[in-house]
């Protein structure tokens, strides 16, 4: 469902993310652990494009997130000509790509016309076929923020409203556009969300918090409402990054229940955190990041019981739970 | 004791300079200055802020220079270069040339009053609308704007109060507002302390009701979220 492949990261000088693929499948719930710095965080941003991969590609139900620029993709690389002559006069693989982005080979400009019409149909191609508008492709992704995040702007309820009724009219304004006959109007979009925000409300018991400013909830509550947030755009996987670590502790509970309750109920997620206990109870499959790479994967007995990367045992060791 | 008379005596024979002519002037060409600024501001903020190279350049270098010289050294130059390059300015009074020197100056520090506001929100707020999938237009004028301008009009007031007192450098150039009216009138009473008195209380008491007026609708502006 979510699939990434080879995603690199760098700010600046500092690679962050050095190589890393993974799949999170239908219903899974992944976690992903390590110590701070290792690129989790990081890793969790660049599944929805938060962060702009330096390198690597993101897929998510079958459609490419990342721009289709021939940098970010190794088989579009490998295609080339400029690629091939390079490994022709006897350069390896990973030394011809990091020669071909370093000096921007791929370039028409650079190369006169090197690459020929087939290679540039070769991207209009992939583009074509592969490529989902990244808002779109956000849409069907949830994220939760260590920081929350509510709108400071908006009421309780207009912050879950807000992007289900603008994405809502937009589409709506779209279709139209298009010809095509509607049957909703703005206003039943309006009403939908609001009946919608006020059922998940319930849900988490703060349907007569609807109407005040987030800076009147306590963290637990407002973390709890950016989830439902999250919720209201009915996303097809939620992505957590660390959503307790900013919480006092006597609100980690409340918070930790709500997302247990979701992944329960069938919820693609993929969750950063610090919780080990509840990392150990809830996922599926663990991956324990180190230095940008994935160290070590497995189910949570695998990886908690029976780790086998001696990194991943000193960090074990070294935290509770 | 003279002194009191003096002023007393002034204010009874020329209170309508000072009062009407010499505060309109002052007050309209702050608000041209401010309007105007405040307009191109948020275009060069805009700008700032685009992915054009050339123009983000052009814009910093306006700015820099803008805040890099003295003001009086621009109103100099407004006046003597604009009517080389619009003609039409020759045939009008100096009031016009130093308008658009006001309004290019306020531009300058409007422009940053505004994209130190925009980039005063938490960076956290685009991420949460952008993660939610709207669009960066959509997310700027929901999300970011309305909480930039809350960092925003306050600061704008304060520009606002920097501009009154800095429209009396045009008294170098005659054109009405308090400080030329102080200059006519020292110039036929040849009383300069009580004129300058005189023309000090009355900027003070503008730049102080306004402040205060400034202060009382910021704290009624954040009451409200």
């Amino acid at each position: 469902m979510l699939d990434i492949k080879n995603i690199y990261k760098n700010f600046g000088d500092n690679h962050v993310l050095k190589g890393v693929s993974t799949t999170v499948e239908k219903g899974e719930v992944l976690t992903i652990i390590g110590v701070s710095g290792s690129g989790k965080s990081t890793l969790l941003r660049c599944m929805n494009l938060l962060e702009e991969p330096t390198f690597g590609e993101v897929w998510m139900e079958g459609k490419l997130m990342t721009p289709v620029d021939p940098y970010l993709h190794f088989d579009v690389i490998r295609a080339s000509n400029t690629y091939k002559s390079l490994v022709a006069e006897g350069m390896g693989d990973e030394e011809a790509i990091e020669k071909i982005k370093a000096e921007d080979l791929l370039k028409e400009k650079h190369h006169g016309r090197a690459e020929g019409a087939e290679y540039a149909a070769l991207m209009k191609k992939i583009y074509d076929e592969n490529h989902i508008d990244i808002n779109l492709g956000r849409q069907k992704m949830g994220m939760v923020f260590q920081n929350f995040n509510l709108f400071n702007n908006k009421t309780v309820k207009e912050n879950i409203t807000l992007a289900p009724v603008k994405i809502g009219k937009q589409r709506l304004k779209d279709a139209k556009k298009r010809g095509e006959t509607v049957t909703k109007t703005a206003a039943d979009i309006e009403a939908e969300a609001d009946k919608k925000a006020m059922a998940l409300l319930e849900r988490i018991g703060l349907q007569e918090k609807a109407n005040v400013y987030p800076s009147t909830l306590s963290g637990g509550q407002r973390q709890r409402v950016a989830i439902i947030r999250a919720l209201a755009m009915e996303p097809d996987v939620m992505l957590f990054d660390e959503p307790t670590s900013a919480l006092d502790p006597e609100m980690v509970g409340e918070v930790l229940d709500l997302i247990k309750d979701l992944v329960k109920s069938g919820m693609t997620s993929v969750i950063v955190t610090h919780e080990m206990g509840f990392a150990k109870e809830v996922s599926d499959r663990v991956i324990f990041m180190h230095d940008g790479v994935i160290a070590e994967e497995g189910t949570p007995d695998e990886v908690f019981n029976h780790p086998q990367n001696p990194r991943c045992k000193d960090f074990l060791s070294k935290v509770l739970y | 004791m003279v002194f009191l008379s003096n002023i007393v005596m002034i204010m009874t024979r020329y209170w309508q300079l000072f009062l009407i002519k010499g505060i309109g002037y002052t007050l309209l060409l702050s608000v041209i200055a401010v309007a105007g600024g405040a307009f191109f501001g948020s275009l060069m903020a805009l700008g700032k802020r685009s992915k054009i190279k050339i123009l983000k350049w052009i814009i910093t270098a306006i700015v820099e220079v803008v805040r890099g010289t003295p003001m009086l050294l621009q109103l100099y130059f407004g006046v003597f270069v604009f009517p080389k390059i619009i003609p039409p300015l020759n045939a009008l009074p100096y009031i016009y040339s130093v308008s658009i020197v006001l309004i290019i100056n306020s531009s300058a520090y409007v422009s940053e009053i505004i994209r130190s506001g925009i980039e005063a929100v938490d960076p956290g707020q685009m991420e949460a609308a952008r993660s939610l999938g709207l669009t960066q237009r959509t997310a700027m004028l929901s999300i970011i704007l309305p909480q930039a301008v809350k960092n925003i009009l306050p600061a704008l007031g304060n520009e606002f109060i920097t501009v009154i007192k800095e429209t009396s450098l045009a008294s170098t150039f005659f054109v009405g507002e308090l400080m030329t009216q102080e200059i006519v009138v020292r110039g036929t009473t040849y009383l300069a302390l009580e004129c300058l008195t005189i023309t000090g209380v009355l900027y003070f008491v503008l730049t102080f009701v306004l402040s205060k007026g400034l202060k009382r609708w910021e704290r009624s502006m954040k009451a409200h979220a």
